[in-house]
C-alpha cells in the first residue's frame, strides 16, 4: 500500500485501524501521530494543495499560450512538492512507528553517532548546451520548433523550479539566469535536476490535430479531440479525500488541458561536484527524436554549485579562554574565543567582535590542526589544550586553559565536530564559497505591443521627391525645432494690448527703414539674416533651415497678430514684393510699422507660397502637436 | 455651436459664397483656418465651448475674396460645397477648400453674433 521506504522497512497492515485513518486523511487530527514537525508538513502540503487548485483553474481559463505554460510549470511543480511532502510525511511517521516499536523491545543506546553541520547549497547559472545541426541553426531551414523549457531542482525535501525559456533554434545554449539556495543540506545531499520541456506548438487537445486544422480552431476543440479530452476528464479529479479502496494514497495528476511538460532530461549532483567554479556535468536525457518535447541536447549542463556548511558562516562554539601567547611562558590572557570556519578568533573582550576589533589572536583550525587535551596540573582543576599549527615548515603550538573540566570538555568537543564538519564536508571546508543571495523573482514580464514611438508623417501626394528628401534631411533638426517651437502661442499676443511685435530680430541688410521694427523683449530666438523675399517668387529649395523656420514662424504668427488688426492701421499699403516679410509684425495697430502689419496680407493675398514651403511647413506644424494648426486657404 | 453627442447639430448660419482668385498657378481664398478633430481644441481663440473641434476662420485677409464675400474672422465652417466641416482634421479641411477644379466656394458659417441675433429675436417681448 505505501512504497517501501528503503531505509525503514516498516509498512502498516492492510485493514488497520491506522491505516484506515491515514486513508481517510484524518491523520492530521490523530492525537497518537501528530508532532510539531508532522504539522508543519501537513501545512506545507495543504499550501501546495490549494496552490495546485489554482493553477489548474488558471490553467482551464486561460486563454494565452505564455500564460498556459506558466501555470502548467506551476503545476506540475506544485505535484512534485505534494509528492515529496507526502513521502517524507511518511517516512517520519514509519520512523516513529519504528522508534515505538523499538523502544518497546528494548532500550535505544545511546546515539553515538556524530551527525554534520548542515549547509546552504546554491546552484547558479544553469547552462545547457544544445546541438542543432548546422542546417537548422544557420539556414533558418525549416519550420521553427519552439519548446518551453524549465528546471526542477529538488534536494532533501526543498524543490524549485527555474524559470521558464522559450528554445527555438536560435539559441545555442539553454541558460537559466536562476540561483538557487537550499538551505539545511546535508553534506551527503543528491541534488536531483531535472529538466521539463514541452513543445510550444502543440495545441491543447489530448489527441493530435493537424496543425492547420489546429491552428484554425484556435479556441476549439475538435469532434475527435473533445471526445477524447472528455474521456480524459471523465474519471474527475482524483482528490486525497474521495479515495475509494485501491486507489493510490499518493495524488495522481488531475488531467487537466493545457501544454504538458515531458521530462526531456536529469541529472544528480552531489558534494564531489560542488566547486566554487563551473563545472560540467553529464545529462542522463530521456526521450528520443520522436518526441514532440525533444530537444537536440549536447548531453551536459554547466552549472556552479556551491556549499556552505554552517561550521564555516556560523559560530559553533564562543567563550572565555585563558591562553598563553608567546614570550611568557607563565602568562595566561583573557581572551574571549570564537571558533568559526577555520578560525579560532580571540578576542580581547566579547564587545570587540561587535565593535569590529581586530582579534587579538588568530588560531587556524582547519585539516592539519592537531589538538590535543593535555593534564597541566595534576591539583588544578583544569586541563589545557594544546593547538598545533604547521606555519611554513615551523610547528606553532598554542596553549588554551579553561576555568574548568566542564569547559574543556565542551570545548574539545567543539572541536571534534569541527574536525568532522570539516571530514565530512571536504572541499567546500577550505575556503568559504561565495553564494549570491538569489533576488526576489520578478514577475514574468508581458511586453505589450510597442505602439509608434514617431510620429506618422503623412506625406501629400502632392508633394514631390525632393520634398521627401527634405523631410528626411531635416529630421535631426527636429529636435532642435522642437525646443524652439516651444515659444508660447503666438496668439497669445492677442490680449497683450501693449505688447510689441513678434519676437523678430533680424541682421537683414535689405531691412526697410520706414517700417520700424521694435524688437521684443520677448524674443527668444535669433532669427535669420536672409530672409527670403515671400511674395510673389517660388522659394528655391536651397534656402538655409533657419530661413524656412523663420517663415513659417513669421507665417503662424500672423494669425494671431492679425486677428486684432480688425482695423487695420491707416495707410493700406500697395504690395512690396522686396519686402522681408518677416520684418516685424506687430499686433497693436498703434505701431507704425503698417508695412509690417500689411505685408503678410499682402503677402497672403497675392501670394501663394510655394509648394514646399508649405509641405514644409504642414510637417513642421505637425511635428509639434502642441500648436495649434493654422492654414491658409 | 458645440454638440451634444446623440443630438443632430443645429446651428444658424450664413450662407457665404467665395470666388477663389486666381493668382498665377494658385487659387487663393484670402483666409486661414485653423482646427479640426486632430487639433487641441483648447487653444482655440474663437470658439466658445473650447472642446470645439471645429473649422474655425482665424484671420481673413483684408480685400481678398473671402473678405469680400463676407467671411469675418472667428466663423465656425459648417459646410463646404456640401461637405460637412464639423469633423474633419484639419488638413481635410484645408483640401476641401483648396480643390483646384472648383473656383468657387459655398460655405455654410456661424458664428456667435448670429446665434445671438436670432435668439434676441426670438424672444419673447
Amino acid at each position: 500500500m505505501f512504497c517501501r521506504n528503503q531505509s525503514a522497512r516498516a509498512t502498516i497492515a492492510r485493514g488497520s485501524a491506522l491505516e484506515m485513518e491515514i486513508r481517510r486523511g484524518k491523520f492530521r487530527q490523530s492525537i497518537f501521530m501528530d508532532t510539531p514537525q508532522d504539522s508543519d508538513i501537513q501545512k506545507k502540503i495543504d499550501y501546495e494543495i490549494r496552490m495546485r487548485e489554482g493553477a489548474c483553474k488558471l490553467l482551464a481559463a486561460c486563454s494565452q499560450r505564455d500564460q498556459a505554460l506558466e501555470a502548467s510549470k506551476s503545476l506540475l511543480t506544485c505535484n512534485s512538492r505534494i509528492m515529496a511532502y507526502m513521502s517524507e510525511l511518511q517516512r517520519m511517521k514509519e520512523a516513529q512507528v519504528m522508534q515505538r516499536v523499538a523502544r518497546r523491545s528494548s532500550d535505544a543506546g545511546p546515539m553515538d553517532d556524530r551527525s554534520p553541520c548542515k549547509g546552504k547549497v546554491a546552484i547558479s547559472d544553469l547552462r545547457i548546451p544544445l546541438m542543432w545541426k548546422d542546417t537548422e541553426y544557420f539556414k533558418n531551414k525549416g519550420e521553427l520548433h519552439r519548446c518551453a523549457v524549465f528546471c526542477l531542482l529538488q534536494l532533501g525535501g526543498e524543490i524549485f523550479d527555474t524559470d521558464m525559456v522559450m528554445v527555438d533554434r536560435t539559441l545555442t545554449d539553454i541558460c537559466f539566469d536562476n540561483t538557487i539556495v537550499f538551505n539545511e543540506a546535508s553534506p551527503g545531499f543528491e541534488l536531483r535536476l531535472e529538466l521539463y520541456s514541452c513543445c510550444s506548438e502543440d495545441d491543447y487537445s489530448a489527441g493530435s490535430t493537424p496543425r492547420k486544422l489546429a491552428s484554425k480552431l484556435s479556441s476549439s476543440l475538435g469532434r475527435s479531440s473533445g471526445k477524447k479530452l472528455r474521456a480524459a476528464l471523465e474519471p474527475g479529479a482524483c482528490s486525497p479525500v474521495s479515495n475509494g479502496g485501491a486507489a493510490p494514497l499518493l495524488l495522481p495528476v488531475p488531467p487537466v488541458p493545457g501544454p504538458k511538460y515531458h521530462l526531456l532530461a536529469h541529472t544528480t549532483l552531489t558534494l564531489s561536484h560542488v566547486q566554487d567554479s563551473f563545472r560540467t556535468h553529464d545529462l542522463t536525457i530521456t526521450g528520443n527524436e520522436e518526441c514532440s518535447y525533444w530537444l537536440p541536447l549536447y548531453g551536459s549542463a554547466c552549472c556552479r554549485l556551491a556549499a556552505q556548511p554552517h561550521c564555516m558562516t556560523q559560530q559553533m562554539m564562543s567563550g572565555c579562554l585563558r591562553v598563553k601567547l608567546g614570550g611568557d611562558p607563565q602568562g595566561w590572557t583573557n581572551v574571549y574565543a570564537i571558533l568559526k570556519g577555520t578560525n579560532l578568533f580571540c578576542y580581547r573582550r566579547q564587545e570587540d567582535i561587535e565593535a569590529n576589533v581586530e582579534p587579538l589572536l588568530t588560531i587556524g583550525i582547519n585539516k592539519e590542526t592537531r589538538i590535543r587535551a593535555a593534564e597541566r596540573d595534576p591539583h588544578s582543576k583544569a586541563q589545557s589544550i594544546c593547538i598545533s599549527n604547521q606555519y611554513g615548515g615551523e610547528e606553532v603550538t598554542h596553549t588554551l586553559a579553561t576555568d574548568c573540566r566542564e569547559d574543556t570538555q565542551r570545548w574539545m568537543e567543539a572541536f571534534w565536530q569541527q574536525f568532522f564538519d570539516m571530514s565530512q564536508w571536504k572541499q567546500c571546508c577550505d575556503e568559504l564559497m561565495k553564494i549570491d543571495q538569489p533576488s526576489p523573482r520578478k514577475p514574468a514580464l508581458i511586453t505589450a505591443k510597442q505602439g509608434s514611438l514617431y510620429h506618422e508623417m503623412v506625406i501629400d501626394t502632392s508633394d514631390d521627391i525632393g520634398t521627401v528628401t527634405d523631410i528626411l534631411a531635416r529630421r535631426i533638426e527636429e529636435l532642435e525645432l522642437r525646443a524652439q517651437l516651444d515659444a508660447p502661442p503666438h496668439w497669445m499676443s492677442l490680449f497683450e494690448a501693449e505688447a510689441p511685435g513678434s519676437p523678430q530680430n533680424h541682421r537683414n541688410h535689405h531691412h526697410h527703414s520706414d517700417s520700424p521694427c521694435s524688437t521684443s523683449p520677448r524674443s527668444h530666438h535669433a532669427w535669420p539674416r536672409d530672409l527670403p523675399p515671400t511674395s510673389g517668387r517660388f522659394r528655391p529649395r536651397t534656402l538655409s533651415l533657419d530661413a524656412k523656420l523663420s517663415t513659417l514662424k513669421a507665417q503662424r504668427g500672423y494669425g494671431g497678430f492679425q486677428c486684432s488688426c480688425q482695423s487695420p492701421s491707416a495707410g493700406s499699403v500697395a504690395p512690396r514684393p522686396s519686402q522681408t516679410a518677416l520684418s516685424c509684425s506687430s499686433s497693436t495697430s498703434s505701431n507704425s510699422s503698417s508695412e509690417g502689419s500689411n505685408s503678410p496680407e499682402t503677402d497672403l493675398a497675392f501670394s501663394r507660397p510655394s509648394g514646399a514651403r508649405r509641405s514644409l511647413r504642414n510637417l513642421r506644424a505637425k511635428l509639434d502637436p502642441r500648436n495649434w494648426l493654422q492654414s491658409q486657404v | 455651436m458645440s454638440f451634444i453627442p446623440g443630438q443632430p447639430v443645429t446651428a444658424v448660419v450664413q450662407r457665404i459664397e467665395i470666388l477663389k482668385l486666381r493668382e498665377g498657378d494658385n487659387l487663393i481664398l484670402g483666409f486661414s483656418i485653423g482646427g479640426g478633430i486632430d487639433q487641441d481644441p483648447a487653444q482655440n481663440p474663437f470658439s466658445e465651448d473650447k472642446t470645439d473641434k471645429g473649422i474655425y476662420v482665424t484671420r481673413v485677409s483684408k480685400g481678398g475674396p473671402a473678405d469680400v464675400a463676407g467671411l469675418m474672422m472667428g466663423d465656425k465652417i459648417m459646410q463646404v460645397n456640401g461637405w460637412d466641416m464639423t469633423m474633419v482634421t484639419h488638413d481635410q479641411a484645408r483640401k476641401r477648400l483648396t480643390k483646384k477644379s472648383e473656383d468657387v466656394v459655398r460655405l455654410l458659417v456661424t458664428r456667435k453674433s448670429l446665434q445671438d441675433a436670432v435668439r434676441q429675436s426670438m424672444m419673447p417681448r
